[in-house]
C-alpha cells in the first residue's frame, strides 16, 4: 500500500500552482469579487480562460486523438483542487465533461466548430437538465425536440440552467421518444442561446449564485447539433457521474478554508495574554475539522484509484459524495463557531475576516447535498451496492 | 406540573399572529433585504397594542412581569421574520432596569420603552471571548465617568434614543447609559442584513448618574442582562426554526417526484421529524429558562442549555429545510432563504453551541 502522490504528480501540482499563481492578476481577483461576476463571465474571466487554451491547460481528460491531455483521474483530481483553491470558478463543466462527449459524439460540424473552441477556452455552455417538475427524477424530463424534415423543433422550459446569462450554448437534455420508458427517450442538443426563440429569467439565490430559468420556444436546430444517437441521451448525462460527483466533493477549498481560520485564530488576541487558538473548544473544533478533512481527502484518493484501474464502485463513489458534501456543512460551522460573530459580517462591511468567505460559503452549503444526485438516492446506492440490501422502495 | 400554557399567553400568541402576518408578507419583507432592517409602523402598532409592556411591571403601564410573556413575543418575532430588531430594547435595557434600577429611572424609561421610545444596548466586543469581564473602560473621575472602548452588534443604534453600555472600572463592572449622539457608530452589514452597529466611545463623559444600578451589584446586572438575552435570542431561534419546520411539511406534502409526494419517502418524513424533535426541545428549554429567571437573577446554566440547543436547531434545521425543498429552498422567490440567515444568525450571536458547551462544561464539573 502507498497512500501519497508520486514525483510525477506532486511535479504536475506545483507546476499547476505556479500556473495559477501567475494567470489570476489582481484585476481578475476584483471582477471576481463582484456578485455578478462569482461564477466568470466577465472579461478577465474570458481573458483568463482563452489564455488557459492556449496554454494547454484546457481538456485535460479528453482523450489525445481529440487534442486533450488524457490525464489520468488522479490527476485531474489534482488540477481540479489546484484550481478551486484558487477560487477561479473554472466552468469544470463545459471543458471537461460537455466538451469530452461532443468531441467523441458529436457531428462533424460539432467537433470543428464547437469541441476546437471548447478547447480554445472560447466557449461557454449552461447545463439545461432540470426542469420545474424533473429534479431527482431527472428522467422524467419533458422538453420535447419534434423531428422536423431538415432538424428538430425544441419546445419547453429548464429550471436552474446556471451560467446561461452569459454561456454561447446550452447542453440540452429533451424527449424525443415519448412512447419509451423514460429515461430511453432522451437525446441531446447543443442550442444556441442567440436563438430569438431562447429567453430566460434570473433566479437569485441564498449564496448569491445567480442560476435561470431558461425558455425554448420554437427553437429550430439542424440535425448536426444532435449529440450522440438519437434516444440515446441518457448515457450521454449519466457517463462522467462519478467524475464530476468527485469534482463537486474535492477536499482542496475547504482545506484552505481551515488553514486561513486557524492562521487568524493563532493571531487573535481575546486577553492579555491568549489567542482565540489557546481556547480548548477551539482547539476542539479544529481537530474536529481536520480529522474530518484527512477522511474526504482518502476518499477522495482512493475513488480516483478505483477509477483508474477501471474497477467499477457505485457504492465508493456515493459514499464521498455523500460525506463531502454533509461535511462541507459541518466544517463551516465549525469554523464559523470558532469566529464566533465576526464570521456573520458580510465583506462590505468592517471588521469583516477573510473577506467574508465563510460568511458566503455557509450560504452555498446545501446545493452539494440535493444537487449532483441527491443524497438519499446515493445512501439507497450505497445500501444496496455497498452492503447487498435489498432495494429500498 | 402544568405544562399549558395561561390563556392570556395563548392570546398574546394568537394577536401576534394576526398583526404580524400581515406585516411580514413576502412583498412587504422584501423591502427590508437591502435597506434599513427596520419597521416603524410595525413598531408603533406593537406599541400601540400594549405588546412592549410584556414582561414588565403593570406599574409602568406593563402587563405584568412574566418573562415566558416575552419570550412569546420574540418567538413570534422569529417566526415571521419581523423586520424589528428588539432584544437591545426590551431585553438588554427595559428588564435589566427593571430589575436593577431604581424607581425613579423605572418611571422614566419604561413608560418611554413601552410607548414606543428606542433604547438599546451594546454589550459585544469584537475578539472580546468573555462579556462579563468587558474592554471598554470607564475612569470614575469626581461624579464623572469617562469611557472609553468599542463596542459591536449594537442593534437598531442609528435610531435609539441611549445606549446601555457595560464597562469595567476600577469599582467593577458598570452599566452605564450613554446618549446616542455622544458615541460614533458605524453600520455594518451582516448576514440577515439586521441593523447592527459598531460604537466607539473616545473619552466620553457622562454624570455617574447614568449609572443604572445600585453601587456594586453591576456584574450581577450584566450576568442577569446577558443571561436573559441568550434565552430571548433563543425565544427567537424557536420561531425562526417552528417556521422552518412547518415549511418542510408543506412542502414535502405537496412536490411530487417519481409519481408520488416526495413527504412519503420514509427518508424524506424521518428527517422532518427530526426537526421536530430537536424543535421541541429547543421549546421547553426555553420555557425553562424563561421561568426560572422570573424568579432567579441568575440562571447560567438554564441560559447556556438554551442557547445550546438553539445553536444546535438553527444549524440542522436550517439545512434539513434547504435539503428537503431541493433547489426552491434557496430560490431568493421563496420563503425559506431569510429564515436561514437569520438562523445563522441567531446560532452565533451571544455564543455559539461549542463556546457555551464549553462554558457549561466547566461550570457543572467546578463549581456545583
Ligand atoms: C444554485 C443551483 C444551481 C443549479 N445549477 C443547475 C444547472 O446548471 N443545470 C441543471 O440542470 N440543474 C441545476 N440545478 C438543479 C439541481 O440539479 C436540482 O436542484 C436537483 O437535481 C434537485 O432537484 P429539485 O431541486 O427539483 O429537488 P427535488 O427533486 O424536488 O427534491 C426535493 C427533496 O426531495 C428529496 N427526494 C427526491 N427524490 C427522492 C427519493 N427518491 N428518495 C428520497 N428523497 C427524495 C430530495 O433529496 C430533496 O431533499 C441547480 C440548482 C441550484 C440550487
Amino acid at each position: 500500500m502507498l497512500i501519497q502522490l508520486n514525483q510525477k504528480q506532486l511535479k504536475l501540482q506545483n507546476e499547476l500552482q505556479e500556473y495559477f499563481e501567475g494567470l489570476i492578476t489582481p484585476a481578475l481577483i476584483s471582477e471576481l469579487n463582484q456578485p455578478e461576476h462569482f461564477e466568470g463571465g466577465g472579461p478577465e474571466f474570458k481573458n483568463a480562460m482563452r489564455t488557459m487554451g492556449s496554454d494547454g491547460w484546457i481538456g485535460l481528460s479528453w482523450k489525445k486523438e481529440f487534442g486533450g491531455k488524457e490525464l489520468s483521474p488522479i490527476e485531474q483530481y489534482i488540477f481540479v483542487e489546484t484550481v478551486m483553491r484558487t477560487g477561479f470558478p473554472f466552468p469544470f463543466l463545459t471543458t471537461e465533461s460537455v466538451g469530452p462527449m461532443i468531441a467523441e459524439h458529436g457531428s462533424a460540424w460539432a467537433k470543428e466548430e464547437i469541441a476546437t473552441k471548447i478547447l480554445k477556452g472560447e466557449l461557454i455552455f449552461g447545463i439545461g437538465y432540470s426542469e420545474p417538475n424533473s429534479g431527482t427524477d431527472l428522467a422524467s424530463l419533458q422538453t420535447k425536440a419534434i423531428r422536423q424534415t431538415d432538424g428538430f423543433l425544441i419546445n419547453g422550459q429548464k429550471m436552474w440552467t446556471s451560467l446561461a446569462n452569459f454561456s454561447d450554448y446550452i447542453w440540452l437534455a429533451t424527449r424525443t421518444d415519448f412512447e419509451a420508458k423514460n429515461h430511453k427517450g432522451i437525446s441531446m442538443f447543443i442550442v444556441p442561446t442567440d436563438d430569438p426563440g431562447f429567453s430566460m429569467s434570473a433566479i437569485n439565490t441564498l449564496g448569491d449564485v445567480r442560476t435561470n430559468a431558461t425558455f425554448y420556444d420554437n427553437i429550430h436546430v439542424p440535425e448536426t447539433h444532435l449529440v450522440g444517437e438519437l434516444n440515446q441521451g441518457w448515457s450521454l448525462i449519466t457517463s462522467q457521474l462519478n467524475l464530476e460527483r468527485l469534482a463537486l466533493v474535492n477536499h482542496g477549498p475547504v482545506e484552505e478554508l481551515y488553514k486561513d481560520v486557524l492562521k487568524i485564530s493563532q493571531s487573535t488576541k481575546i486577553n492579555n495574554d491568549q489567542y482565540l487558538s489557546d481556547l480548548s473548544w477551539v482547539k476542539h473544533n479544529f481537530a474536529k475539522v481536520h480529522s474530518g478533512i484527512e477522511a474526504l481527502k482518502l476518499i477522495c484518493w482512493k475513488q480516483t484509484w478505483i477509477m483508474e484501474s477501471g474497477q467499477l464502485n457505485m457504492a465508493e463513489a456515493s459514499v464521498a459524495k455523500v460525506y463531502g458534501s454533509e461535511f462541507f456543512i459541518e466544517a463551516y460551522r465549525l469554523l464559523m463557531e470558532v469566529m464566533g460573530e465576526l464570521s456573520i459580517l458580510k465583506n462590505n462591511s468592517e471588521l469583516t475576516i477573510l473577506n467574508a468567505r465563510l460568511e458566503r460559503m455557509y450560504r452555498t452549503a446545501s446545493i452539494l447535498t440535493f444537487g449532483g444526485g441527491t443524497n438519499e438516492v446515493q445512501r439507497d446506492i450505497i445500501a444496496m451496492a455497498g452492503l447487498l440490501m435489498p432495494r429500498t422502495r | 406540573m402544568d405544562f399549558s400554557e395561561l390563556s392570556h399567553q395563548t392570546e398574546i400568541r394568537d394577536s401576534l399572529d394576526k398583526i404580524l402576518s400581515k406585516h411580514c408578507s413576502q412583498e412587504l419583507l422584501k423591502r427590508y433585504d437591502s435597506n434599513f432592517k427596520h419597521d416603524e409602523n410595525l413598531l408603533f402598532l406593537l406599541s400601540s397594542n400594549g405588546y412592549l409592556g410584556l414582561g414588565l411591571n403593570e406599574k409602568y403601564g406593563g402587563s405584568g412581569e412574566d418573562l415566558y410573556d416575552l419570550g412569546i413575543l420574540f418567538e413570534r418575532l422569529g417566526y415571521h421574520a419581523a423586520p424589528l430588531s428588539l432584544s437591545g430594547c426590551l431585553v438588554d435595557v427595559a428588564q435589566t432596569i427593571q430589575k436593577f434600577s431604581n424607581q425613579e429611572s423605572c418611571n422614566k424609561i419604561l413608560t418611554s420603552i413601552i410607548a414606543g421610545e428606542i433604547y438599546t444596548s451594546a454589550i459585544l466586543e469584537p475578539s472580546n471571548q468573555d462579556p462579563e469581564n468587558p474592554e471598554t473602560t470607564a475612569k470614575i473621575e469626581d461624579d464623572q465617568l469617562i469611557i472609553t472602548g468599542t463596542k459591536y452588534l449594537s442593534e437598531i443604534t442609528s435610531i435609539a434614543k441611549s445606549i446601555l453600555i457595560s464597562a469595567s472600572s476600577n469599582k467593577g463592572v458598570l452599566l452605564i447609559l450613554v446618549d446616542t449622539d455622544q458615541v460614533k457608530l458605524t453600520e455594518l452589514s451582516s448576514t440577515a442584513n439586521s441593523p447592527l452597529f459598531k460604537v466607539e466611545l473616545d473619552s466620553v463623559k457622562v454624570n455617574k448618574e447614568s449609572i443604572i444600578h445600585e453601587q456594586g451589584r453591576g456584574l450581577e446586572a450584566l450576568r442577569y442582562l446577558i443571561q436573559l438575552n441568550m434565552v430571548m435570542r433563543s425565544y427567537i431561534a424557536l420561531g425562526v426554526t417552528e417556521k422552518m419546520t412547518s415549511l418542510i411539511a408543506g412542502y414535502t406534502s405537496e412536490r411530487e417526484q417519481f409519481g408520488r409526494v416526495i413527504g412519503t419517502f420514509q427518508a424524506v418524513s424521518h428527517r422532518a421529524a427530526d426537526c421536530f424533535i430537536e424543535l421541541e426541545c429547543l421549546r421547553l428549554v426555553n420555557q425553562q429558562a424563561s421561568i426560572n429567571l422570573n424568579t432567579n437573577l441568575d440562571c447560567e446554566n438554564d441560559a447556556l442549555i438554551s442557547k445550546i440547543w438553539a445553536g444546535d436547531a438553527c444549524h440542522k434545521i436550517s439545512y434539513s429545510a434547504q435539503h428537503l425543498h431541493g433547489g426552491m429552498g434557496v430560490d431568493k422567490d421563496y420563503v425559506l432563504w431569510r429564515y436561514c440567515l437569520l438562523a445563522k444568525e441567531c446560532e452565533l450571536i451571544n455564543g455559539s453551541a461549542s463556546q457555551n458547551i464549553d462554558r457549561l462544561g466547566v461550570n457543572i464539573t467546578t463549581n456545583q
